[in-house]
């Protein structure tokens, strides 16, 4: 098992390193100049170009790209992600303003389509064929077909604009804190999101609780004579779908991508509306440290998913 | 009893092929399935419709999408503008159907070409083996370890925004995933024994792998190509929408519904956004319905 986790770990840093690389070499190619992008253009008019290459050197931008590369590695690596070219900030700041924004919205997003599309996969398996299990079937689909922010678009204009039930969007107003101010503004964006998922996490858990029905051992406790609930509760359902709720809370850092628009539409502070607001200002650093963050998460889940189905399933230890 | 009926519906093309009474006629046996699939059927209509229309645009209105009449503006539907007109006084009806076209190109176009580029890698690479499948595999698990959106945005980043780069982006950020499959089955399929008798005769590796060996995993592949289009018409919708797809001056679904981040025409103007967003939802939902009778119709393991 220790094997196992130490393999998956070394496949995990290089990956990680590769991409780092190249995003930061494709960042390179970018036009622009990092010096001239810092200095106010009403100065940098006046400047020589002796001056010039003098900031270059003093930010150590005229040494050659490998050296650059590594110090940039080391810098992540102490913890000093750099700073946005928009005012300044230093990057981790902007992480640690908005990620729990992000993290708060996914894991409620997360929760709910887990737990609603698990109960309405399994009842659909259950009541396979009725008009029931059609009529979620072709919704699931709906679900999966909409475009998420067109979604949104359509629940502010009903229960923001019109019946005025819930805010327009943000996350909290200035001053207000308790959990009663937070509840209308997230239900909005955690349901838009999770409309999605919710689609594909039920045709997930209706498939393999059709899968665990055929199996033997459901034959074995009807035979025992128990009662068809016990039996498609305590056997069916619990086979079916452990694991699936298992792997699904691992995928939370999917979320980061799935977020970037609906935050948008919602004016949701979180990490996903910093990143578009990077890319439309090409502030490059910050573009390429979320980019990387959010790999980095993808990665360290997929470690995290192998590692645990290792643990449930020695079959997959051996290969 | 979608399933149960499904398969009534096949014992029932099954008895007429045995009787003979089906051979006259042309068409595979998956073909008739899928006409046989209700949702697959309705899909395909769909498809075809708003594919027609937005080909066909100028029989359908003679308003040109791009006239900006400022006497004429945010009118609500009447007959002359049936969806209304925009801030400027651009038909919306119109700027949806020409729309139609560019987002139709990028999605299916960036669809199809992905799936050609992922399955002529992925074919040979799993057939082949090797040095080269070892590379082709983790340069797909570099892109693949992005979260989709983020990657996207990224490439717009650093390569700038026009249709033809989006539509580069896409086949970057799309290929992995048909190449994964293509790959899958080969590895699969070339364990067969009619693969060895063709080794035997001495036949070409590229002719083995992509004349005999691919048309085994097309259902699967088209069934790919639909999820991948899908896909791609709602990543242009969503980049559009948030300024960053395809240039704000081509009329697209995506760049129509950008005016509706504005909240007084979110509010005012349903019709500027609300057809749109329906158009696109209808049309994303007829591609899926139109992967899901292929699957069905193609994949024998799936027949319950």
């Amino acid at each position: 098992m220790l094997i196992y986790i130490i393999r998956r770990v070394l496949i995990f840093i290089p990956m990680l390193l590769v991409i780092s690389f190249l995003v930061y070499g494709a960042l390179e190619l970018t036009p622009g100049d990092a010096v001239s992008a810092l200095i106010n253009p009403e100065v940098s008019g006046r400047l020589t170009e002796a001056q010039f290459n003098e900031l270059r050197e003093s930010y150590g931008l005229n040494k050659p790209f490998l050296v650059r590369y590594g110090i940039w590695v080391a810098n992540v690596l102490q913890g000093n992600f750099g700073h946005s070219l928009a005012g300044g900030v230093p990057i981790s700041t902007i992480f640690l303003d908005r990620l729990p924004a992000t993290l708060e919205l996914s894991v409620v997003a997360l929760l709910f389509s887990t737990i609603v599309g698990c109960i309405l996969g399994t009842f659909s398996a259950l009541k396979r064929g009725s008009i029931a299990d059609n009529s979620l079937t072709v919704v699931g689909m709906l679900g999966v077909s909409i475009p998420e922010f067109f979604f949104g678009l359509v629940a502010l204009l009903i229960f923001a604009l019109n019946l005025g039930w819930l805010p327009v969007g943000g996350r909290l107003l200035p001053g207000y804190d308790s959990i009663f101010d937070r509840v209308p503004h997230i239900i909005m964006p955690a349901m838009v999101l999770s409309l999605m998922m919710t689609a594909g996490v039920m045709r997930y858990a209706r498939s393999s609780m059709l899968d665990a029905l055929s199996k033997e051992f459901i034959k074995t406790a009807r035979s025992k004579g128990l009662p068809e609930w016990r039996i498609n509760l305590m056997h069916g359902f619990r086979v079916a779908l452990t694991p699936v709720v298992v792997l699904i809370g691992f995928r939370l850092p999917l979320l980061i991508g799935g977020s970037v628009i609906i935050e948008q539409v919602f004016q949701w502070p979180g990490i996903g509306n910093a990143f578009i607001a990077a890319v439309r200002g090409s502030d490059y650093p910050l573009v390429m440290m979320i980019a990387l963050f959010s790999v980095f998460s993808v990665l360290l889940a997929s470690l995290v998913i192998d590692v645990l189905t290792a643990l449930i399933d020695p079959r997959v230890r051996l290969n | 009893m979608v399933s149960r009926s499904l398969n009534k519906k096949f014992d029932k093309i099954l008895a007429l092929e045995e009787a003979g009474s089906l051979k006259s006629k042309t068409g595979s046996r998956s073909l008739r399935k899928m006409m046989n699939n209700r949702l697959a059927v309705v899909g395909l209509i769909l498809f075809s419709i708003i594919v027609f229309t937005a080909v066909f645009a100028p029989l359908i209105t003679s308003a040109d999408p791009m006239k900006i009449n400022l006497r004429n503006m945010s009118q609500p539907p009447s007959w002359e503008h049936w969806f209304g007109t925009d801030k400027t006084g651009r038909d919306v009806l119109a700027r949806v159907l020409y729309g139609g076209r560019v987002s139709i190109l990028v999605g299916l176009g960036s669809g199809i070409i992905s799936a050609i580029i992922g399955v002529l890698i992925g074919a040979y690479t799993g057939y082949k083996g090797g040095w080269l499948d070892v590379i082709a595999l983790r340069v797909s698990e570099l892109f693949m370890s992005f979260p989709q959106i983020i990657l996207v945005l990224l490439l717009v980043s650093i390569i700038g925004q026009s249709l033809i780069n989006l539509m580069i982006i896409f086949v970057l950020t799309g290929w992995g995933g048909m190449y994964r499959m293509a790959r899958a089955r080969m590895l699969s399929l070339r364990e067969e024994e009619y693969v060895q008798a063709l080794q035997s005769f001495g036949l070409s590796t590229p002719v083995i792998c992509y004349k005999h060996i691919l048309p085994n995993a097309l259902g699967p592949i088209m069934v790919n190509i639909t999820l991948t289009t899908a896909a791609f018409i709602l990543a242009e919708a969503g980049l559009s929408f948030l300024g960053l797809g395809v240039p704000a001056h081509i009329p697209t679904w995506g760049n129509i519904l950008n005016v509706a981040q504005e909240i007084r025409v979110l509010q005012n103007f349903w019709w500027m956004w609300l057809p749109v967003g329906a158009i696109i939802s209808l049309f994303v939902l007829s591609v899926n319905f139109i992967g899901d009778g292929l699957r069905d119709a193609t994949d024998p393991s799936q027949q319950g």
